[in-house]
């Protein structure tokens, strides 16, 4: 996984995709565009690094896709979060904060 | 083809297209034309390959797609050179069918343990003697030499009851007899001939089995006056009763008795014996060979001079196998009826394991075994070092091919697993085609073993367990010869490996090399040995076979016939004697009939002590009883005196023909018309010698034996009868039936071989040997002259380019031949030197084993067999340096 902003940490993608799609049904394309707009244009991820991300995820059954018109008349696959991508991803979520306090308590201390 | 991967494929391409697309589409708004737009959203999107690559990567079928892949490439491989895949094959099939076959024989005889519950508190009975005593006068079962102490596994039946009483409560004693008679049993008008094991009542409740089907037998079956019951083998009710469970108090006929079926064994009780195969189990009293009519069983049962039981003990639990000895031993003394007249001939009880069954099988085929399967494994390890140098001659032709793919970032693991599954699969290739080379190996086999009335029973069919040790045999194959070049493969450094060209060298294709003619020097030292061996063995047959029978072995039939089991008896039994001979004379072709009590040359027969006038001295000697034409039709001629005429035979006259031995040996200064007599105490009664025999061989081919040529037995109900044929006695046979049954219609005709299929059943054992070591030793050959020719023709290959500039600066043919042999040859002598060591040990330890005549060390086998492999050396070398020789300089370097 390639990504351009060196400080997006390993693993974080997919709590970043997970979350994004927790918010309705998205192609590649779109989830990319919303990380950017949601992060602030911080985080501009490797557009192709999504796609190994997004298999990965629906490998393991968290996310589902399917094959859909888009705006533009063409065809797109469009993933969305099934029942345990939900589950999966508060959990992560959790994880996440906890990991982020524990990091800023070291840098404040 | 369908390919699971196909449409995800194409999914991906419009799933990354689309994505391309759109991003370009905004480009395309902020003013760019399509192209460039297109461009920069490639730009933006990195690299499209390694994206779609990575995506691959995370589908779930992902390895199994790399091992269809693998495979593939695998096979082409394979395909690409289909006859070193051929040999690579049939070598693996051969030398793991060959492990698989040993191991399930060694298995089944030497290490399962008997279907019965805690085998481990099971013993036969035997007794330890340093001189052979005088204590009984005639006795039925085995003895052997272990050492110093004569070894004798029968007793009388007051010893065994002696025996009995003594271990009340601490063990539990039962016994068999050794039949070995085949009778036939008929069920529901349908007939077979079944092996019968004689046992005595507790026999089954001291072994501790339950019956699958209606009772076992008891104490009370056993006596003279008890309903006659038998007892089947699940495999006999299976394969010929059907297995119905009806059969339970049904009758069965056994020879001219009727029985009653008392039950039925489990399936997992196999017998007493390694590979048993008795069908029908009988209280001893009750037994076919003791209700026959001349049962000597029945007249001496009772007799205390006369040892015919062999019993088995259980111990009970907390008594240990020296007490149990010990009670034993004592009892034993107070059966006999004489006393020992000192130490030496003192009998001692000695306990022997019966876990794994009784030892006779063990005891004679255990060690021959054992190094069978060490000589098998040698011929495994041969063929592995075989496919590892093809393995590895293959990897040196890859070099530029795995260069490429490491340099284009194909990782090390990967290309390690691709390697390795294409030994893997010539394994599993391999392994499959064993298991129908063990079935036909052991098949082989078990018809080779020598056992005690017939085959043996094996289970011919691969059981799980020996399928299990195969598939053991071939993982260790695929590890042993595919790792280590697939390791040397991956470890290559792409730069310089690209670079080269062919014929040059570098530092670590020498080491590679060295591994080469390393596996090449240890096929040849293996193959010293196993052709050794081979040589060792087959000559051994050989001349077995080929020594002087002092008969006619040629054109001879022979029989069996049992008229008394049908109802033939006194009158009726010799007329049907006298007309049976005087009907086959008639059958065209025939050229002379005889008939005898004994077969010949069955590796057994009636011998006794035969004492000459002033009873000085006794020589045991085989008495033959036979009818007038007997000694003609074998072709043994009388060398003094006269034949006995058939009309002394056909009135019991004591008259007798000797053979010289016994004239030599009893030193009778002029044995015709000297008086002998022979038996028990005589009983047999004393005989005018008429006539002395040329010397041949009787009962097997070890040895020439004293023989004594008596009349025939007519009351005898059965007999061997001998035929010589004009033609070949085979095609005899149709006719000699027909007129058998001119006589009687339900008689048949048993044991039916010619001479020469008798002769070979008496060397079962030499057979087992010279085939299975002579096929051994043709494998070991192949592999190395397929191991020599493999690496020098490699070599020779790599060099074609030096070899082009040696010719062009002005080497001959001659020259560049005396190269290329230097080198191969010198390998082959390598190992030659090698292996004279171990085949120098290996027939040592064949002499220990006495399957070889001791004697002057056959310095002729090893010399032979050096002899071939160098041969097949010089051949395997030659011919890679006669191609060598004919390079053309110029074609040669322009080629590099």
């Amino acid at each position: 996984m390639s990504i351009k902003k060196p400080d997006l940490l390993q693993g974080t993608l997919d709590l970043l995709v997970l979350k994004t799609l927790a918010q309705g049904p998205h192609h590649g394309y779109g989830i990319a565009q919303k990380i950017l707009l949601s992060s602030r244009q911080i985080i501009d991820v490797q557009q192709g690094s999504l796609y190994p991300a997004l298999h990965r995820l629906e490998r393991k059954g968290l996310v589902k896709s399917e094959w859909r018109e888009s705006d533009a008349g063409r065809m797109a696959r469009v993933y969305s979060l099934t029942r345990t991508g939900h589950k999966h991803l508060a959990s992560e979520i959790e994880q996440w904060s906890r990991y982020a306090a524990a990091i800023n308590w070291v840098l404040e201390g | 083809m369908w390919r699971p991967w196909s449409k995800p494929d194409q999914d991906l391409e419009r799933e990354i297209s689309f994505h391309l697309e759109t991003l370009a589409d905004g480009y395309q708004r902020q003013g760019m034309s399509r192209e460039e737009a297109m461009r920069e959203a490639r730009r933006e999107f990195g690299g499209v390959e390694p994206v779609k690559e990575a995506c691959r990567d995370e589908r779930w079928w992902r390895p199994l797609a790399e091992l269809a892949r693998d495979i593939r490439f695998g096979w082409r491989m394979m395909r690409r050179a289909p006859a070193i895949t051929g040999a690579a094959l049939i070598s693996l099939a051969l030398g793991i069918g060959a492990t698989t076959a040993i191991l399930s024989l060694a298995d089944v005889l030497l290490w399962r343990s008997l279907g019965v519950p805690e085998p481990e508190q099971l013993y036969e009975v035997l007794w330890e003697v340093k001189e052979y005593p005088k204590l009984n006068r005639s006795s039925s079962g085995g003895t052997s030499r272990e050492g110093a102490l004569l070894v004798s596994d029968f007793f009388s039946s007051q010893g065994l009851d002696a025996l009995r009483a003594a271990t009340a409560g601490k063990g539990d004693v039962a016994a068999h007899v050794v039949g070995g008679e085949k009778a036939s049993a008929t069920y529901d008008g349908r007939i077979a001939v079944t092996n019968i094991r004689p046992v005595t009542g507790n026999f089954f409740e001291m072994l501790r089995v339950q019956p699958a089907l209606g009772r076992l037998l008891n104490d009370g079956d056993d006596s003279a006056s008890a309903t006659p019951v038998v007892v089947l083998s699940h495999r006999f009710w299976v394969s010929q009763l059907g297995g119905a469970s009806d059969v339970i108090g049904r009758p069965l006929r056994i020879n001219n008795h009727v029985y009653e079926i008392a039950g039925v064994l489990p399936a997992r009780f196999l017998g007493i014996v390694p590979g048993d195969n008795t069908e029908i189990y009988a209280p001893i009293r009750q037994s076919p060979v003791f209700l026959a009519q001349d049962s000597w069983i029945r007249e001496r049962a009772d007799d205390p001079l006369c040892w015919w039981l062999h019993p088995i003990v259980r111990r009970a639990p907390g008594v240990t196998q020296e007490q149990l000895r010990d009670i034993m031993d004592a009892a034993f003394a107070t059966s006999w009826v004489m006393k020992p007249s000192n130490a030496e001939t003192t009998p001692h009880i000695r306990l022997s394991d019966a876990s794994r069954g009784l030892g006779s099988i063990r005891r004679g085929l255990g060690n021959p075994l054992l190094i069978l399967l060490g000589m098998v494994l040698l011929v495994l390890i041969a063929a592995c070092a075989n496919i590892a140098n093809l393995m590895l001659a293959r990897a040196v032709s890859r070099e530029k091919e795995i260069a490429l793919r490491i340099s284009l970032g194909c990782g090390q693991g990967r290309l390690l697993k691709q390697l390795f599954t294409e030994s893997l699969m010539l394994a599993s290739i391999g392994g499959a085609l064993s298991i129908p080379a063990a079935t036909a190996i052991l098949a082989l086999m078990s018809r080779l073993i020598p056992v005690r009335g017939g085959e043996m029973m094996l289970a011919v069919t691969p059981d799980p367990r020996s399928l299990a040790s195969t598939a053991i045999v071939t993982l260790l194959a695929a590890v042993l010869f595919g790792l280590y070049p697939a390791w040397r493969a991956v470890r290559i450094d792409a730069g310089p490996a690209l670079k080269e060209v062919t014929g040059s060298s570098a530092a670590h294709r020498r080491s590679r090399w060295a591994a080469a003619k390393i596996l090449v020097l240890l096929q040849v030292s293996l193959g010293v040995v196993l052709v050794t061996a081979a040589v060792l063995f087959t000559g051994n047959l050989w001349e077995i076979v080929h020594r002087d029978t002092g008969f006619e072995r040629g054109n001879i039939l022979l029989f069996d016939v049992r008229p008394g089991e049908i109802g033939y008896q006194d009158d009726r039994l010799q007329q049907f004697y006298t007309s049976l001979e005087q009907r086959l004379t008639e059958v065209p072709g025939v050229r002379d009939v005889g008939l005898a009590n004994t077969r010949p040359m069955l590796g057994g027969g009636y011998w006794s002590g035969v004492q000459g006038p002033g009873r000085i001295r006794k020589v045991q000697s085989a008495i033959h009883h036979m009818s007038a034409r007997f000694m003609a039709t074998m072709g043994v001629p009388v060398v003094a005196g006269r034949m006995l005429t058939r009309q002394e035979i056909e009135s019991g006259a004591k008259v007798a023909v000797i053979s010289q031995d016994v004239a030599k040996q009893l030193q009778l200064p002029s044995p015709l018309g000297s008086r002998i007599s022979m038996g028990q105490q005589g009983g047999e009664g004393t005989f005018e010698v008429v006539g002395v025999a040329r010397a041949a061989r009787y009962s097997d081919m070890e040895r020439t034996p004293p023989v004594v040529y008596i009349p025939f037995n007519y009351e005898q109900p059965s007999a061997t009868v001998v035929i010589q044929a004009a033609v070949p006695p085979l095609g005899l046979l149709p006719a000699v039936q027909g007129a058998v049954k001119e006589l009687s219609r339900e008689l048949p005709l048993l044991d039916v071989y010619t001479m020469e299929q008798q002769i070979s059943r008496t060397l079962q054992r030499e057979r087992l040997f010279a085939w299975l070591c002579g096929s051994f030793g043709v494998l070991a050959l192949v592999l190395c002259i397929v191991g020599l020719y493999g690496l020098m023709s490699h070599t020779t290959a790599r060099r074609t380019q030096e070899i082009g500039i040696r010719m062009a600066m002005g080497a001959t043919r001659g020259g560049i031949i005396r190269l290329c042999l230097r080198s191969g040859l010198g390998l082959a002598l390598g190992g030659l030197i090698l292996g004279v060591p171990p085949a120098v040990y290996a027939m040592r330890l064949a002499e220990q084993q006495r399957m070889i005549p001791e004697g002057p060390f056959p310095y002729g086998s090893l010399a032979a067999a050096i002899g071939l492999i160098a041969l097949s050396a010089l051949l395997a070398v030659v011919i890679p340096a006669l191609r060598a020789a004919n390079t053309q300089p110029a074609q040669a370097l322009r080629r590099g």
